[in-house]
């Protein structure tokens, strides 16, 4: 668009120049030179003169008297001057003079106005290029200090705040009132949060007080019961299984209460966690059971990696998935525990020789009160406490399961994810 | 033995004074924060039982006055989960020790029994059974000075039925003792059986058991 704008701003000019020299020639033009032309009579007819450069040329050619006589026009053609062939810019002009017909041609190079041109284009460019560098500078460099308190709210009211007690309410500074608006909206929207955030932790220590403390007055109760030598087996045996009940009710609540609370993020992860360690030492507290199956077990880990996160937790983790690598094993199977490590990841698997599970039952067994085998005992929220609790510290859980042969727990644990 | 009782909920309260005072505590009740500092101001106490929700505050409040005056006072804290982030941060406080609701009161008087020999410098140190002398202290039983080479369970299950003796305690007391308060939902507690039945194999060939009874599908007694 611009280059050939300049073109035709750049022929007008040529044009407009050939003219007024056209002008300038006719009207100096008087009979003295025309008869110098005359005089001169000589064979090509035709008076030529030409700058130095052949940048510019005029002539004067006599024509036939019967040739066309027609009034200004304006040609593009190579002509040769003195070898040099260049392109012309050229007004053709025909006139008679004393009844004699001539033509006056004025010619203007043309590869001076390309070179011209090109170096206007090439000079338009660069100008092009540093206006854009310097408006992309500018702009960034500006939205950068415009935006410096929208990053900074982002920064350090959401990116940095996991807890809302631990997010900080002095006002950003801020030249625009948009952005302190946002930090006032925020700042709200957090204390709502963090009350809501209270009032359930305050829900979660007054459930388990007022559904455990008649718990623990029944199950005492049942037990001062039991020590009653009147009792036939009949009523030993229904006190019995109503302390079982009892225990199951509390087990359950507490089980959901630890969900709760891992999902409320009432826990802490700072332990630097010996994984090793606290396999073994789940192997002893597990040893009875395992050997009640005739199960073995190997616990071979090649590495060593300090996982950071909360002991505690960790090991319910490890416990629940030990306990139904025992539960849902065949008689004298086996019980696999092996570690790998791959592109700064830790890979810990357990795995039994158990039954198993289809594809659509693996797919379930995260969720709270599933349970595959309606014949199994339990409440199904063990992998769902699994789940909770690795999600709470960034642990992916992989399952791979073959029915009738086994099942693999892979855990993917990494300290790096946390610091975000 | 004194020992005052902080729980707002009488029949709870009720229950385990009734086992405490059978046990030969004797036992005093507050049912709020106010009513066991002004008891604690009043009275002297050797142990504290202190549940941590009352009406008129939290029990970490009574626990902290304990603390800044009396400190020779033991402190058990009873606690519903949820209540308390963890163990840790109730024995941080000065507690001595913990028990989560609900509890078994033979549980109670286990850990009652080991803090008040902590308190006396282990002077109660033996217990005698039909002839069989545990040494609480370093884990060990002898019979006529023979002695009895016992497991930590096994000897864990002894001195429990020991010191709770005349009493059923039942398999699910025993498991919630000797593997702590697993979360696992209707964990078979049956495997207690072979630790038993291993103690008694043991325990069989020094003198006749009958005072070592099974009770039919509950648990065990030891009778005195």
């Amino acid at each position: 668009m611009l280059p050939v704008l300049i073109e035709k701003v750049v022929y007008k000019h040529i044009n407009k120049s050939l003219l007024e020299k056209k002008e300038k020639f006719i009207c100096n033009l008087d009979k003295q030179e025309i008869n110098d032309f005359i005089i001169r009579n000589d064979a090509t007819e035709t008076y030529s003169s030409f700058s130095t450069l052949h940048s510019e040329f005029l002539q004067l050619t006599r024509l036939p008297k019967k040739a066309l006589i027609h009034e200004t026009i304006f040609i593009t053609e190579p002509r040769i001057i003195e070898e040099e062939r260049n392109d012309y810019m050229i007004l053709q002009y025909d006139f008679i003079y004393e009844k004699k017909a001539y033509r006056l041609e004025i010619g203007n190079s043309l590869s001076e106005i390309k070179e011209l041109t090109f170096t206007i284009r090439f000079f338009i460019l660069i100008v092009l290029f540093i206006i854009l560098a310097v408006t992309f500078l500018m702009d960034t460099f500006y939205i950068e200090y415009l935006l410096k308190p929208f990053n900074k709210i982002i920064d350090t009211k959401i990116r940095r705040v996991n807890e809302p007690d631990t997010f900080d309410h002095t006002p950003i500074n801020s030249h625009s009132t948009d952005f302190q608006e946002l930090d006032a909206v925020l700042n709200q929207m957090m204390d709502r949060i963090s009350e809501l955030f209270n009032k359930e932790r305050q829900f979660i220590a007054n459930v388990s007080h007022e559904l455990l403390t008649p718990i623990a007055l029944l199950k005492n109760k049942f037990e001062n019961l039991l020590q009653n030598n009147s009792l036939d087996d009949n009523a030993i045996d229904k006190i019995a299984s109503s302390l079982k009940t009892l225990d199951m009710l509390k087990k359950v609540i507490n089980n959901l209460l630890l969900i709760s609370r891992i999902e409320n993020n009432q826990y802490e992860a700072n332990e630097t966690i010996d994984l090793k360690e606290l396999l073994n030492n789940l192997h002893e507290d597990l040893k009875d059971r395992m050997d009640e199956k005739g199960l073995t077990i190997s616990i071979n880990l090649q590495h060593n990696f300090p996982f950071i996160g909360n002991k505690t937790l960790i090991h319910i983790l490890l416990y629940n998935l030990m306990v139904n690598a025992v539960k849902y094993n065949r008689k004298n199977g086996n019980i696999t525990v092996s570690d790998r490590f791959l592109k700064e990841k830790y890979y810990l698997s357990i795995s039994d020789t158990g039954i198993g599970m289809n594809e659509s039952q693996a797919s379930q067994i995260f969720n709270r009160f599933t349970r595959i085998n309606s014949d199994q005992e339990g409440q199904g929220l063990g992998l769902a406490i699994v789940n909770s609790i690795a999600h709470f510290h960034h642990i992916d859980i992989e399952v791979t399961s073959v029915p009738n042969e086994g099942t693999t727990f892979t855990l993917l644990l990494s300290n790096s994810r946390k610091l975000n | 033995m004194n020992i005052l009782v902080v729980e707002d909920f009488k029949e709870l309260a009720n229950e385990v004074i009734d086992y405490l005072s059978k046990n030969g505590y004797v036992c005093k009740w507050a049912n709020s924060c106010s009513k066991a500092l002004e008891e604690i101001n009043s009275n002297d106490f050797d142990v504290l039982l202190l549940d941590l929700g009352l009406p008129d505050g939290s029990g970490f409040d009574v626990l902290k006055m304990v603390r800044k005056t009396q400190s020779k006072m033991a402190v058990i804290i009873i606690t519903a989960r949820g209540e308390l982030d963890d163990r840790i941060n109730g024995l941080q406080l000065g507690a001595d020790d913990y028990l989560t609701k609900p509890f078994a009161l033979t549980e109670l008087g286990a850990r009652l029994y080991a803090i008040i020999r902590r308190i006396h410098g282990f002077t109660v140190n033996d217990l005698n059974i039909h002839g069989f002398n545990l040494q609480l202290q370093d884990y060990k039983v002898s019979y006529n000075k023979i002695p009895i080479n016992l497991t930590k369970k096994e000897f864990d299950i002894f001195q429990y039925l020991a010191l709770n003796k005349n009493r059923v305690i039942t398999r699910l007391q025993l498991t919630e003792h000797i593997w702590g308060d697993i979360l696992e939902v209707n964990s078979d507690s049956n495997f207690i059986d072979v630790h038993v039945r291993n103690l008694r194999k043991k325990l069989d060939k020094h003198t006749s058991l009958e005072w070592f009874e099974t009770v039919r599908n509950v648990g065990y007694r030891i009778n005195v």
